[in-house]
């Protein structure tokens, strides 16, 4: 009964997602019938902007939204399925490379996010749950964090109003600057999937640039993903030794429950792949399954970006966010620039 | 016994359940060709 209840959100995230594909083909065919140049605006943003206008303006009825908020559940099923369009070798070896610039990111932006918390004033608690979130992923983060530090309410709302406005921002802003410094796909993808919070828009972000791009900011934000676990615990254990949150009895079992799951489907299809297991025509069906899961994400991640709302939760955590992201996003962009070179990107 | 186990999985197992079915339907050629 409760699957019932999320069918008309689904459909319509469909029919978003959808209507986005259609309008993109629909202009191109039309400058190609008409002898016209027009510029190429990508599936992506189409339905992103659908879904921004309908969430903006009529506002998501009560009816859509269980099936509305299933789109981060498509997320994690089109980077399983994507798992077939790396081989193993280009996993570990990016993947690695991902983690070692993960562990860099994660040190400078909460130490900086930290910082600014003081500066700003804001609780220590909304402090942690913003270096969460910016530094590893997004809301998922923070709601793993939330219930292990024993956050209030209204922190973790507060903290993740911010991380899916800066979100929102980073999808127009990061494919520009990506453009205007001739970044590769691979470079920008990286730089996607290691500086942009939320991994629906860092996919969404990475997708905007090419399809190509959107293939490595999954990877990067995979690598990404995979540290949650270890950063949430040491935030438990801070607060646990301040008499502010319940001990963590058994760590293993702790990180192991925090651990995404989908990165182990992620890796047994990559090695499936590898492996030779599919034929050419089964792995462009499974390539093609990923488009269209990721399709649905990207639909609800317009739907889901309510403006006003963000308006009401107040400036402060906001202006903490953006400076610490801009800083993550100077940090991560020198890093790809500097190392993408000697890594073949 | 198994019924349990398997709803009492979170979220993200389910998404890696789902995938690795439809791959098994598309190995089998069970699912029909899939454009995109």
């Amino acid at each position: 009964m409760n699957f019932l209840r999320k069918i008309p959100g689904i459909l319509l995230l469909a029919v978003i997602g959808y209507a986005g594909k259609f309008t993109e083909q629909s202009i191109s065919a039309y400058g190609k019938a008409h002898h016209t140049a027009l510029p190429n605006i990508e599936y992506v943003l189409w339905a992103i902007l659908f879904g921004l206008l309908i969430a903006n303006t009529v506002r998501l009825p009560a009816l859509f939204r269980p099936g509305v908020d299933t789109y981060e559940f498509w997320l994690k099923i089109g980077i399983v399925f994507l798992g077939v369009r790396f081989v193993v070798g280009d996993v570990v070896k990016l993947g690695g490379v991902s983690l070692l610039f993960v562990a860099i990111e994660l040190a400078v932006s909460i130490a900086l996010m930290t910082w600014l918390g003081k500066k700003f004033h804001l609780t220590p608690k909304l402090t942690s749950l913003l270096a969460i979130g910016s530094s590893i992923c997004g809301v998922s983060a923070i709601i793993a964090a939330k219930g292990a530090i024993d956050a209030e309410d209204e922190d973790a709302s507060y903290a993740m109003a911010a991380v899916l406005a800066l979100g929102a921002f980073s999808l127009f802003v990061f494919p520009a600057i990506g453009h205007a410094l001739g970044m590769n796909d691979k470079m920008f993808g990286m730089w996607a999937g290691l500086a942009v919070d939320n991994t629906a828009e860092a996919t969404a972000a990475g997708a905007l640039f090419s399809d190509t791009a959107g293939k490595f900011a999954v990877l990067a934000k995979t690598a990404r993903n995979a540290t949650i676990g270890f950063v949430v615990l040491g935030y438990a254990i801070y607060w646990a030794k301040q008499k502010q949150a319940k001990e963590i009895a058994n760590k293993g079992a702790f990180l192991w429950e925090k651990f995404p799951k989908f990165v182990l489907g992620f890796l047994l299809v990559s090695l499936m792949a590898t492996a030779g297991v599919f034929t050419k025509p089964q792995a462009t069906d499974i390539a093609n399954l990923s488009r269209w899961a990721f399709l649905l994400t990207f639909a609800g991640v317009g739907l889901r970006t309510d403006l006003r709302e963000m308006k009401k939760q107040g400036l402060r955590p906001f202006v903490v966010g953006a400076v610490g992201e801009l800083a993550i996003a100077g940090l991560t962009l020198g890093m790809m620039v500097a190392a993408g070179p000697l890594l073949g990107f | 016994m198994l019924l349990q186990v398997f709803m009492k999985l979170s979220l993200d197992w389910w998404s890696v359940i789902l995938a690795l079915a439809a791959i098994a339907l598309v190995m089998a050629g069970a699912m029909p060709h899939i454009p995109w």
